[in-house]
This record gives C-alpha cells, structure tokens and sequence, in this order.
C-alpha cells in the first residue's frame, strides 16, 4: 500500500495500462505538450496526468492533437473500431459541447448499430467541476447529461483508489466509458494497493454506514458529504455516505438497501439542477421503494444557473457541507 | 501614418500594456478569481484592426484573450478591470470573468472560452448588418491554435457562400497553449487555405504597425464596400505565458520574441513628435492603468447579487 495523489493515482494506472498493452494509445490536446517547439519539454497534460507517457512509450501512443475536438474524439471512436483501445482526453467537459456529435451519435451507438459486432473500447477523460474561478465555460460537471445517452457508461470517482481502478477497468470495457475527474479533486491524497487493481463499473460504495438519512455524493461531493456526516453526529443524526461512483450503470440495489434502512434520501450532486444525476436517482428511488421512504427525497445542486465567475457569486452557486448538513438534518426530522 | 494616429495609437498601446501589467500584478495579489490570457505582443495588430472599424455599427468576438481587443475597441477599461476582477461596476457585474467580456455598445460582441466559439458568432452579426442594411461589418479574431477548429473552418465556409460581411483575424502567435502551430496546423499557409474558400486573404507582420494599419484598412474596407469575407493573418508575438503565472517550460531555450513596442520611438521621432513625448505618454499610460485597477480592486464584490438576479428573472 502507498499514499498517492488523485492525479498520480492516474497517471501510474496509465503507465501500468500502456506497459500491459501495446494497443493503449493516448490522444489529446497538450498531453505531452510543447509538441514542434524547439527544445520545448513537455507539459504532460494541463493537470500532469499524463506526465511521463510520451518519454517511455514514444509519441506514436501519446499523441498531441490540434483543437479539433471533433477530428480527435471521432478519430480515437473510429480507431477503437479498428483495433486500438484509446485514452482520449477532452481537457474540459465544457469541451464536449465542440464534439458531442462523435460522442452522442458516434461513439455511444456504434456497437448497438453493429448489433455487437463491434467492440469499442474507448475511454474518454475529462474534467470537470467548479470552485476556482474557471467561469461559465471551464467549470461545468455534466455526467447527468452524458448518462442520459443510451449507449454510454459515465464514472465520477471521488478517491485515488477509485479513479485508478476506473480508469483500468474503462479500458478494459466493451464500450466507450466517460471517466470525469474533478479538477478539485487531482491533489486528494488517498491510499491505493500498488498494483491499482479495476474498480468494477456499475458498483458503488458505502463510505461511511448509518441509519437515519441515506446521502448519495458525487465526485467533490463525498469528502463534502463525509463532512456533513460528522457534523449530523453531533446533533445525533447518522448518515449513510453512499458514493456512485458510476453514474450509469447505476448500482440502485446498494442505494435502494441503504434507503430501505433509513428511509430518507438526499443527493448532492455538482450537475443539473433540472433533469440531472439527483433527479434520476430521485425518481429510480421512488419508483422502486416509495413504500420505504418515511419522507420526500430531497436534492442538492446548485441552481439551474450557468457557473458564475465572482467569487460570491460562485460559492453561492456552489453548494458545501452547511447545505448538506441543513438538507440531511431536515430530512431527518420530516 | 499621421503623426496624429501613431500618436493616439502608441499612447492607448501602451495603456493596454499596463493595464495588462496591473491586472497581472493584481492576480499575484490574489485579487483576479480565474487565469487571465494577457495579450501582451499583439496590441498593435488590434489597434489597426480597431482604427479601420466603425464604432456604433460593427461588431467584433474574440477569443480567451481578448483584454487588449477590449481596450483597442474603447470598452471603459474600468468596467473591463472590474469584470476581469468579478468586482461590482464590472461589464456584467462579475458573471463573466476574464474569458467573456461582453460590451456590444463598444463594439465588442463577445469574448470566448471556447477556443473558435467565437467565430460563428461573428457570422450572425454579420447576417444581421448584411440583413438590415446597417452598413457594418462584424470581426472575427481568434487564434493559430482555433484556425483548426470545425467551427472556424465551417465558418470561413459559410461566410463565403452566403457573402457575408465579415473580416476574420486570425492571430498567428505560433502556439495553442504549450503546442507549436508548425505542428497543429497541416499544411505550411493559413492564408492558402482561407483563399481556398474563395475569401480575400492577407498577411501581415503585426508587429509592423504601419503596415498593419494599411491592410487592415484596405481588408475592412473591402469587406464594407463588397459585402464578402475576408481573412486577415497576423503574426504576433505572445510575448508572455498561455496565461499569467504559465511556468512555460515547453518554450524551448531559444530566444524569447522581440518586443514590437521596441520600435515605436523610433517611428514617433522619425515624425517630429515633440522631445519627451515616449516618456511622457508611457509614464501616463502606466499611472492610469494602475489607477484604474487599483480602483477596481476596492470594488466591492456584487456578483452573488447578480445572480440572485438572474435567477429570479429565470424563475428559478
Ligand atoms: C474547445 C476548446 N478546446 C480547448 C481549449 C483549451 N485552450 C484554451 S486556449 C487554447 C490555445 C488556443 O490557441 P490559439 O487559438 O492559438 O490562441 P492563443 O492562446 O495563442 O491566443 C486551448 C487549447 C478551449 N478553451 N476550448
């Protein structure tokens, strides 16, 4: 066992995935960087993830794009098609928006228009997440949207552990995973086994257990939701910290067992407000256990408003611990 | 070049430059929320493309760098220091930030953080002025790194076969963030390959203020009098990191650009300006752009109440 960063958590998987398979490329815009300057080094991604990969593995598997997210995204789809696994890297989520038409038509249908003839192991990386100041374009978190794509498998991980083992497992897939890394969350130290072994897609995990409110965290959220837990403790409500981890495939049996427990639920989500990832839950849960719940589930998102740039402005739109403790300790008491 | 037009042009370049040096410095402070893009090297080329628009009837985008085309079109630079500090007085009161400046009443349409998000913008303003007869033209700037976007090359597309009245600028500093453009770009000719779409094209060293403020007439003027596209390159330096605080190590050890405000004394003496003058306006520039954003910087922080506002309107 060893202490490492979120950031180096990933970057060692990427090393590991690269050394096991010759078919592992790497495709984006400044991954290595400083790509036809002169005596340049290199920059290893905007968020050192992928540091390192170019010098041991050559620039054929770690390829630098133009910005033509469109031209990238679909290329890596179609050599997924044909034989490589690619890591393609869309440096912001808010990015997506150039090239949706690779990911929503493209990548995510491919194998259901081939009737499963292809395979298309492609991960996509991005990320994601408000909180420094990025603004309206450089801040977004929208996996509630790319999980409502019938085709595509959508991960947050909130621990080093998890983003590693993430990370190998989209790789491993059939089909194309979005992998969505927080941008707050790259210097989040955490304990990883070495050998950073798969987190398998569509599981989730119980952070911390208890019986009166079940809080389901995204990404940044789960250390927000921890926070709130132990503040809940000292007015005597126990939460349960449940983390996704997917976002789809969802594991609704461990939520639906932990609700069936306390019969509350709140969700914290960073992404929509309308329509989102805490809607979805919210509905797949009153479907499916309405008669468990004691109390209306409740949501935490911030408000359906574009990222503000201020910084008043954006720690209003951007909920934390107070609003999770005042949501769980209300429903609690409903 | 009159002496009256390089005079009133190397005094707001060199106010660009400090206002820049300001804001740099109040980032440092940890006055500034986000990265800003400083535009430092490609304040002159603005210039001359600001100095052949109309003010009132054409409209321009840029891209994440975009202060000194703000400044260049005349936005109050204490708005824009305001914005850029997401401080109340701010062009939209801090909801924008640095990357999306927004001033249409001086001609700024908007600026981006998507890299080429901008240009079809400009297309629309074109459309419109095409439309209703305003006799403006729209300006789309953006970068080396953008001109390999779909959206610029859709656009340099659609400006030509629907005639639209818009001048394209594309800054050629040689670099998308860490990537040199010799690398990103297929092709040796940013130019061949707006010609290949049908547009007028040119090139121009924007360092070269006498001739940039040549061409960009002769292009902006083309564009108004024929209603078509075209498509200024410019070379210009960056001279400092993708954003402020950029370590930079994939620069390279050769040298560093060469600053194109070197030549200004010179081209001022050669027209009789008076003794002193150099000094005299940089000194000026300087203390008002330190006013400036040493004012913004006391602003008070109202963003949180604008978008309070904007949620009430939306109904959320
Ligand atoms: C669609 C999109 N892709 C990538 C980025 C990240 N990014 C911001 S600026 C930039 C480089 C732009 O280079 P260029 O167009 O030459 O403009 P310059 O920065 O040199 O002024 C990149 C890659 C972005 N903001 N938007």
């Amino acid at each position: 066992m060893t202490k490492l960063s979120l950031r180096d958590a990933l970057n060692r998987a990427h090393h590991q995935i690269m050394s096991a398979d010759d078919t592992v490329v790497v495709i984006g815009e400044d991954i290595l960087g400083g790509s036809g300057v002169d005596g340049g080094q290199e920059l290893g991604g905007v968020f050192g993830v992928t540091a390192g990969l170019a010098a041991r593995f050559g620039e054929a598997r770690v390829i630098d794009t133009p910005i033509s997210e469109t031209a990238f995204v679909g290329m890596a789809t179609g050599a997924a098609m044909t034989g490589l696994k690619p890591i393609v890297e869309v440096m912001f989520c808010d990015f997506m928006g150039v090239c949706f038409d690779q990911i929503m038509n493209q990548a995510a249908k491919a194998r259901f228009l081939s009737d499963g003839r292809f395979d298309l192991p492609l991960t996509i990386r991005t990320t994601m997440g408000a909180g420094d100041g990025s603004a309206a374009m450089h801040s977004q978190s929208i996996y509630g949207l790319l999980a409502t794509v019938p085709g595509l498998v959508v991960a947050c991980p909130s621990t080093p552990a998890d983003a590693a083992g993430i990370l190998k497992a989209a790789v491993a897939a059939k089909g194309p995973v979005v992998l969505m890394e927080h941008k707050g969350l790259y210097g989040e130290m955490g304990v990883v086994d070495e050998a950073l072994p798969p987190v398998p897609l569509g599981k989730g995990r119980v952070v911390r257990e208890g019986a009166d409110v079940t809080i389901v965290a995204v990404s940044a959220f789960v250390n927000r939701a921890v926070e709130a837990a132990d503040l809940l403790n000292a007015e005597g409500i126990e939460a349960e910290v449940i983390d996704p981890r997917t976002i789809k495939p969802l594991d609704l049996p461990l939520i639906l067992e932990s609700v069936k427990k306390t019969g509350r639920l709140l969700v914290a989500a960073e992404d929509a407000a309308f329509g989102g990832f805490a809607d979805a839950v919210i509905s797949a849960v009153s479907r499916a256990a309405f008669s468990d719940l004691r109390a209306a589930p409740a949501a935490i998102t911030p408000p359906d408003a574009p990222v503000p740039y201020g910084r008043k402005a954006e720690a209003v739109w951007l909920p934390g611990t107070d609003e999770i403790v005042a949501a769980a300790s209300a429903l609690a008491t409903a | 070049m009159s002496a009256e037009t390089l005079t009133w042009l190397a005094e707001k370049a060199w106010f660009i430059r400090a206002f820049e040096g300001a804001i740099a410095r109040a980032a440092d402070a940890g006055e500034v929320p986000g990265l800003v893009h400083l535009s430092n090297g490609a304040e002159l080329l603005e210039l001359a493309v600001a100095h052949a628009l109309k003010p009132g009837l054409d409209q321009v985008t840029g891209s994440h760098r975009s202060h000194g085309i703000a400044l260049s079109l005349g936005v109050d630079p204490y708005g824009l220091a305001c914005e850029i500090l997401g401080r109340e007085g701010g062009l939209s009161s801090g909801l924008g930030g640095t990357q999306h400046l927004i001033a249409p009443e001086s001609g700024l349409l908007g600026s981006n953080g998507i890299v080429g998000g901008q240009v079809p913008l400009a297309l629309g303003a074109a459309l419109s002025a095409k439309t209703l007869g305003t006799g403006g033209i729209a300006v789309a700037y953006f970068g080396d790194g953008a001109a390999n976007q779909g959206a610029v090359l859709e656009s340099l597309n659609l400006a030509s076969a629907l005639k639209l009245p818009v001048l394209f600028v594309c800054e050629n500093n040689g670099l998308g963030q860490s990537t040199a453009s010799s690398y990103a770009a297929g092709g040796v000719s940013l130019l061949g390959r707006a010609r290949s779409f049908g547009l007028a094209a040119d090139h121009v060293d924007g360092t070269d203020v006498v001739e940039a403020i040549k061409v960009a007439d002769r292009l902006a003027s083309w564009v108004r009098s024929a209603g078509s596209p075209a498509f200024l390159e410019a070379s210009v330096p960056r001279l400092s990191g993708h954003y402020h605080g950029d370590a930079e190590t994939y620069r390279g050890n050769g040298a560093g650009p060469t600053d194109p405000f070197d030549r200004l004394p010179k081209l001022l003496a050669d027209r009789d300006v008076p003794e002193g003058l150099v000094a005299e306006m940089k000194a000026r520039a300087e203390a008002e752009a330190e006013r400036v954003v040493a004012k913004a910087t006391q602003a008070a922080d109202v963003s949180d109440k604008a978008l309070q506002r904007y949620l009430k309107e939306a109904g959320a």
